[in-house]
């Protein structure tokens, strides 16, 4: 079952044609006993990758998978990393990504598949001249 | 949330998460999130509600606020 109308799908898959190279949503999640948040995280992802062809969903198991989680710093669950090309775009959400943050779900999906922050050159080159370590941002939200 | 997804994408130090507060409460209770949005950077800087971009890039990065212009006629 659809989660978004045939009109919204409609809406979604003109702004997704932006996309030009492959992206891949990794969703951390495990078997027994995942939170009921990690099912509707798979629909929304489900669903989103259902209207391009170049967005592919993979579900990693959080228990078994401990590598892959430790690589990309995962401690909880549900969590999803976005990849563009295969290659890790350090960016991030935790928990199901419904309600408005289905939106920044959206956007960060074209952020990966177009490979550009459109940031500002100004906000581009603060960047460069002052980040020289690791970096971690955490925005807390809440779906609605 | 787009901003620090924006800044992950342009700096390869940079990781940004964006993170449901009602499902994690070890991590809201951890970064006394009482209200949203609201940015914690490296655990320490905290930035309290939606910002636009360059007060926001300026936060995350520990910059102070720019300077603003001196009025016309000064």
């Amino acid at each position: 079952m659809s989660l978004l109308s045939e009109h919204d799908r409609g809406v979604v898959r003109e702004h997704l044609a932006k996309i030009q190279q492959p992206v891949t949503l990794l969703l951390f999640t495990q078997t027994i006993g995942a939170p009921e948040t990690a099912l509707i995280a798979r629909q929304v992802l489900d669903e989103l990758a259902s209207l391009n062809d170049l967005i592919r969903v993979e579900e990693v198991n959080f228990v078994l998978e401990k590598d892959r989680a430790a690589q990309y710093g995962i401690d909880h669950i549900p969590a999803i990393v976005l990849l563009s090309n295969d290659t890790d775009t350090r960016m991030r959400f935790l928990g199901a990504p419904a309600g408005y943050e289905f939106m920044s779900l959206i956007e960060a999906v074209i952020l990966a598949g177009t490979n550009d922050s459109q940031l500002d050159p100004e906000s581009r080159a603060l960047i460069a001249a002052n980040v020289t370590a690791p970096l971690d941002i955490q925005v807390f939200v809440t779906p609605t | 949330m787009s901003l620090a997804h924006r800044m992950a994408l342009e700096s390869a130090h940079i990781r940004a998460t964006c993170v449901e507060a009602t499902e994690f409460m070890d991590l809201t209770r951890k970064f006394r999130v009482t209200g949203v949005p609201k940015t914690i950077v490296n655990e320490s800087i905290e930035i309290l509600g939606a910002l636009p971009e360059e007060l926001f890039v300026r936060g995350v990065l520990g910059l102070p606020e720019p300077e603003t212009d001196s009025p016309p006629g000064e």
